[in-house]
């Protein structure tokens, strides 16, 4: 019976992960990885509606969050906020090279790269900014792990 | 009627759990569709049953701000009063309610209650994006009751001249009144009253030119955006359930001639998702979205004239 219920519930776990909605957090980027971000939503070459994906307005819907920007001084407090409001489980995609390092805004007294002090970044996409397919793999890559987590 | 007939009806057929995979069936093909005329691939058929699956295992989160117990009844009430208005509309030849679980005006009193409920949720919430999708919602729905109002009344008057009364509000009635003399469809004295429902649905199931309240782009789902989880669930539990309410009611309404049996069920899902493709999916991609002020108007002008003409005309006649 409880091997049953074992196999069900992971069963169900394999569908939910086919439905990973995501959610944008600008945390001071210069709105380059933002665009390139748009570019995988918007547009129908990169459907990642087909992956079952849905961009959400709200962050209580959020399972895969996308931050780009180098985390800025000013949005730094905001941005913990909006990020402890999304429900577990839920996975962290950095995108760009500025969550990781600051990028060109690296030796700024402005900013609070590298992020991951304050907030745990399970996935990195470098680029400055990433392309579309990069954004797509680390998706991809994140759904791996939100699995596990489910 | 046996006793264990009306839970049966609530819970399995035809509303219940048929009510709910065929809403979430007509909703993942109105996304693929979406996606095809976009020139995208578009979500699997079966991607609306994903996102409940997945809302099952996340957590649901209630702001600090929020009042516990009308937050978590709100979508509870809402799918629970759906359930129950789908076993309360007849499918020609294959379903007949029981007159004991209510008429045709009660359902339009239960049909009033998801938008009541997205009011309350939203306020309930605490956030003023909620708040704002309340009043939006509340607008809104002044604007297209009284046109469907009128679209009942006329129709109900009609049926009951037919039977040397003065109106009837049994659904069942309504249908076998078609069967006899024809469906309202082809009966140029109801057309009005279709045109004003054609405009009445999307507006109810919060579709594109009409999805004011919930609009991501300006309110951040509106009334949706705190919620997280089964609660989140729940809410689209109910508005598929609705969906197949509100087309399933419109087929009654205008268009219920179906041979019986096995046949009329497939009759009825043809018709469903025919309503479903040219009265949503098309007019979703279409469409851009309207301004609050301007649906306002717009209700009062077309929908509720078409349908008073209806109800004039078969007063006159
Ligand atoms: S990684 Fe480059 S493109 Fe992206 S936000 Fe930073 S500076 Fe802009």
């Amino acid at each position: 019976m409880t091997r049953f219920i074992q196999t069900l519930t992971d069963q169900a776990k394999r569908l939910a992960t086919r439905s990973p909605w995501i959610y944008r957090i600008n945390a001071g980027s210069c709105n380059g990885c933002d665009v390139e971000c748009a570019t995988t939503a918007c547009i129908p070459r990169y459907d990642v509606e087909r992956l079952g994906c849905q961009y959400c307005g709200s962050p209580r819907h959020a399972d895969i969050v996308l931050i780009t920007g180098p985390l800025t001084a000013r949005i730094k407090d905001d941005v913990l906020r909006v990020f402890a409001e999304i429900p577990e489980p839920k996975v962290t995609v950095a995108v760009g090279v500025c969550p990781i390092s600051g990028g060109i805004f690296r030796e700024s007294y402005a900013v609070h790269a590298p992020m991951n002090q304050f907030i745990p970044i399970d996935v990195n996409v470098p680029g400055c900014p990433p392309r579309p397919q990069a954004i797509i793999e680390g998706v991809a890559e994140a759904i791996a792990i939100w699995r596990a987590r489910l | 009627m046996q006793p264990y007939a009306y839970p049966l009806a609530v819970l399995l057929f035809p509303g219940g759990l048929f009510a709910l995979v065929l809403g979430l069936a007509l909703k993942g093909v109105d996304r693929r569709l979406a996606a095809r005329l976009q020139r995208r691939v578009g979500p699997p058929l079966a991607q609306p049953f994903f996102d409940l699956v997945k809302l099952a295992f996340k957590r649901t989160m209630v702001p600090d701000i929020a009042s516990q117990p009308v937050f978590l009844g709100a979508p509870l009430v809402g799918a629970a009063t759906m359930m129950l208005a789908a076993a309360m509309v007849p499918i020609a030849g294959v379903y007949t309610p029981d007159p004991a679980l209510g008429n045709l005006l009660v359902l339009l009193y239960l049909l009033a209650i998801p938008a009541v409920v997205l009011m309350i949720a939203g306020s309930a919430s605490g956030s003023p994006f909620g708040a704002i999708g309340f009043s939006r919602e509340m607008a809104l729905m002044l604007a297209y009751e009284g046109p469907l109002v009128l679209v009942v009344a006329a129709i109900a008057v009609r049926v009951g001249h037919g039977q040397g009364g003065w109106a009837s509000f049994s659904l069942t009635e309504i249908v076998a009144y078609q069967a006899r003399h024809g469906a309202f469809l082809f009966d140029p004295v109801m057309w009005p009253a279709l045109l004003a429902f054609l405009a009445f649905y999307p507006a109810n199931l919060g579709i594109i030119p009409f999805d004011i309240p919930e609009a991501e782009t300006e309110v951040l789902e509106g009334p949706l955006l705190e919620y997280s989880g089964p609660a989140l669930g729940l809410f689209k539990v109910m508005s598929a359930l609705k969906s197949v309410v509100v087309l399933s009611l419109g087929i009654a309404l205008f268009f219920p001639t179906a041979p019986s049996g096995v046949a009329g069920l497939a009759v009825q899902l043809c018709k469903l998702l025919l309503l479903m493709l040219v009265g949503v999916t098309l007019v979703r991609v279409s469409c851009g979205r309207m301004r609050i002020d301007q649906a306002f108007r717009f209700f009062l002008k077309w929908p509720l004239a078409l349908s008073l003409a209806s109800l004039v005309a078969v007063v006159v006649i």
